[in-house]
């Protein structure tokens, strides 16, 4: 049965001169799980809004859009499209998780005795019972997501609508909501649309998979027989889960999309060769320009250790990560090293001084700088222009360009371009050690791209970067040296060949992809690389 | 196991107006000393912990209280002794000593209800009287943590960012102003999304309903009871005048007729309730217990 059904939808905002969307015809059954993709301002999101009456943008629409055979805006009530946007923070109401769950029903005006019921039996099936009376504000942004998510469910919509929901989650927690997504989706048959930038996870769970570019749907299908028909477009193939980007390199017809599908098509591929061994040479006389030695820190007296003993140098003009799981004192180690909080035993050197002798904020001057995770809090300005005005940002010299966004609200950029503009602010200031905290958070895979050139471009400048992050592609395509940062202190540190193939679980896709075929083989573009270059069995020809 | 602070929001609440209330309204030694202690043991009950320091300065408020009126009140007909010519009288003491107690046990019963009285217990009670007050109420206790947190993050991201590096007052200001100023921004742009959410979950559809945690059961009742039947035997106590007291010119005895001994009998009860529920529910407790 068709749950939903889009003919020549097309809309044109207020003002605009060409329209977002155009001839958009789309029906989805009941049942099925509909993920969409395309790059950051291809028109997914006005697409999903135009699907939810309630949330349908201002402006010119034609065509028609029908929910359960009639037109989605005579839709009895807004509880038959459950909508979950991407930040987790803002969409929350209450202060309470029982009373954001039963904000809904509230709001549908069922008795108290249905309320308790239907508030129970979600907390039970997401398994939040224990935060069930919980202030909203002491989880973490993956548990924040996930009552987004029951107190949607909990008023038993028919269609589940998602924009983007775990661009601002980190990716196990990612992981984990997109599985109670597909739990959702597989046992009560509930019928899913879906964006995403990532979608490692979503393609191999997904019935369909529909490419957008430009406002028009430009592929539709199976995921497997769309992603062979665009190995083509760069821009929406970097998106794709690496052994889909393997096949895509190697032109396969017949597209991996899992870990394991990934593994038996290089295994029809000979492994004499091996990858070369990239080594650092480092001469024992270099100077580290950031040194933590022995560093102890706690937020209060009565509080754990967050770090314990954490001794690591950093080089110049290296990209050093730091990896490691939630809560694991990652993004304090920055804190500490741009002097924001201040440790309690041991020292922090920066060019060989001590932080505290850097006398009247002398650090941050043309010394060290922290772009920190919540891009938005480094804006203060209401335009772009204004913001890089007042930080004397020389805007001709900047490495990228920013000239259509100056006069736009910096809230109203997307994640990509926001850490763009963030960018130019801190480099203003000239600094010699950038501190980035999660970099990708949020972002395409187009502006992921663009920000490790960027990178890159500056180390090759003389800076000196380290950055905090859960994203293991990222950093096994950027980094001079990974380090693993668990309970405190740094576990294992090298270069990402020798650092992601080590690791077996906390590692990239390709690198689980090649494990015991190939070594040091990290990043899709060097399987795909090591594949040519060995050739393919003969008993496969 | 199901404690005083366990009791229905809306009991509890009557429970407090009744025995402040009351207490507000009489001068009689018995019920201010029955009043002062029962709120104290209350407090100490409910805690579960020794706070040394609040009943010092408790302590050091009473002393105070209690000097100032001797001091400057002068009426009574026994004088003690006499200091620059004014006469410091036994009645104007003990005046002292009463009022400073009748006001250090409503402190101490204040102070017992901060404690059991929660932001959502009160949101309760006035959810009862409109649901969009709840919600209002609600929303607000999220937000307010929610723009102090982000203010923080916005405060730490400019230091490190060294965009206001002078060291002086002006710049300080300057940079607060502009602080202050997003905020501004950043409150409407995430109102915006918070109202998307509540449009897209229904809200204006129907009319409200009103969930909460809290009901109402036969314990809730009985106290419930237990709390109006007292209230009612002082009240009537003290408006027939059996309970009344005066301190001056000279102290009148403390009356003990059947219904001022029973107005006596009925505020110790009440002052003492959440005591005597506490350890009546540890009694049930231990003996539950020992059946395990």
């Amino acid at each position: 049965m068709e749950i939903l059904d889009v003919k020549n939808l097309s809309f044109t905002y207020p003002k605009a001169s060409f329209p977002v969307l155009s001839n958009i015809s789309l029906s989805v059954k009941e049942g099925e799980f509909v993920a969409i993709c395309g790059a950051t301002g291809s028109g997914k999101s006005t697409l999903l809004r135009l699907l939810k009456p309630e949330l349908s943008p201002l402006g010119d629409v034609s065509g028609n859009v029908s929910f359960c055979g009639k037109p989605v805006s005579e839709c009895s009530s807004a509880s038959d499209i459950g909508f979950v946007m991407q930040d987790p923070e803002h969409q929350i109401v209450t202060d309470k998780v029982w009373h954001e769950l039963s904000f809904g029903l509230e709001n549908m005006g069922l008795p108290q005795s249905s309320i308790a019921r239907r508030t129970a039996e979600m907390a039970c099936y997401f398994g939040i019972e224990d935060k069930f009376d919980k202030n909203i504000s002491e989880l973490s942004g993956g548990q924040k997501q996930l009552i987004n998510l029951a107190s949607v469910m909990v008023t038993e919509p028919n269609l589940l609508i998602l924009d983007e929901p775990t661009a601002q989650l980190d990716p196990i927690t990612a992981s984990d909501f997109i599985n109670t997504v597909k739990k959702l989706n597989r046992e009560l048959s509930l019928t899913v649309i879906i964006a995403e930038h990532r979608l490692e996870e979503i393609i191999p769970v997904c019935d369909r998979l529909i490419i957008i570019d430009g406002g028009r749907i430009i592929e539709s299908g199976a995921p497997k027989d769309v992603i062979s028909q665009i190995y083509d477009k760069q821009e929406i193939m970097c998106a794709m889960p690496a052994a889909a980007r393997i096949s895509a390199l190697l032109g396969e017809k017949n597209c991996a999309l899992t870990v394991r599908e990934g593994r038996e098509l290089i295994r029809s591929y000979k492994n004499d060769k091996k990858a070369e061994q990239t080594t650092i040479s480092r001469k024992t006389e270099e100077k580290a320009v950031l040194e933590f030695k022995d560093v102890y820190f706690r937020y209060e007296r009565s509080l754990p250790d967050v770090l314990r003993g954490l001794s690591f140098k950093v080089y110049e003009s290296e990209i050093f990560c730091i990896l490691g799981g939630n809560g694991s004192g990652k993004t304090t180690t920055l804190g500490i090293a741009s002097g924001i909080m201040k440790q309690y035993a041991g020292s922090v050197l920066i060019f060989g001084k001590k932080i505290k002798d850097y006398k009247n904020q002398s650090l941050y001057n043309e010394c060290i700088a922290l772009l920190p995770q919540d891009i938005q809090t480094v804006f203060l300005r209401n335009t772009v222009l204004e913001e890089l005005y007042n930080a004397d940002v020389d805007i001709s010299s900047l490495p990228f360009d920013l000239s259509p966004h100056l006069d736009k609200h910096p809230y109203d950029l997307s994640g990509g371009e926001q850490q763009l503009v963030a960018l130019a602010k801190v480099l203003a200031l000239k600094p010699k050690i950038l501190l980035l905290d999660e970099p990708t958070k949020g972002l395409d895979a187009a502006s992921k791209l663009r920000i490790m050139s960027l990178m890159r471009d500056l180390t090759a400048s003389g800076m000196t970067i380290v950055t905090v992050t859960h994203d293991v592609e990222f950093a096994a395509g950027i980094a001079d040296r990974c380090a693993l940062f668990f309970r405190g202190e740094i576990v294992s540190d090298a270069p990402p060949q020798e650092f992601f193939s080590a690791n077996s679980f906390y590692t990239t896709a390709a690198s689980r992809i090649t494990r015991g075929h190939f070594e040091n083989a990290v990043t899709a573009e060097s399987v795909a690389e090591l594949c040519k270059l060995n050739g393919k069995r003969s008993s496969d020809v | 196991m199901r404690g005083f602070a366990e009791l229905n929001p809306a009991v509890l609440m009557i429970y407090y107006l009744c025995v402040i209330g009351t207490a507000m309204f009489s001068m009689n030694p018995v019920i201010i000393t029955l009043s002062l202690f029962g709120s104290l043991v209350s407090l100490i009950v409910l805690e579960k912990k020794a706070h040394i320091k609040l009943h010092l300065s408790f302590l050091l408020l009473f002393l105070i209280l209690a000097v100032i009126n001797p001091i400057w009140y002068h009426n009574g007909v026994t004088v003690l002794f006499v200091v620059n010519d004014s006469p410091i009288t036994l009645e104007a003491l003990l005046y002292g000593i009463f009022a400073a107690a009748m006001i250090i046990g409503i402190l101490y019963r204040l102070r017992t209800f901060t404690l059991i009285m929660t932001a959502d217990k009160l949101l309760y009670i006035f959810g009862r009287l409109s649901p969009k007050m709840s919600l209002i109420l609600s929303m607000a206790l999220r937000y307010v943590p929610l723009m102090r947190t982000q203010t923080l993050k916005v405060r730490r991201t400019q230091k490190a960012l060294g965009i206001y590096r002078g060291d002086n007052i002006a710049d300080t200001l300057k940079g607060e102003m502009r602080i202050f100023s997003i905020m501004a921004t950043w409150s409407l742009e995430n109102g915006i999304i918070t109202a998307d959410s509540m449009a897209a979950r229904g809200y204006g559809e129907h009319r409200r309903t009103s969930f909460s945690l809290f009901h109402f059961s036969k314990g809730d009742l009985i106290f419930l009871i237990l709390c109006i039947i007292p209230t009612a035997l002082i009240i009537w106590a003290l408006a027939a005048g059996e309970a009344d007291f005066t301190f001056y010119p000279a102290m009148s005895g403390i009356n003990s007729s059947p219904l001022a001994l029973t107005c006596y009998i009925s505020y110790g009860f009440l002052s003492f309730l959440p005591v005597l529920l506490e350890w009546k529910e540890e009694l049930r407790w231990k003996y539950l217990m020992s059946k395990i």
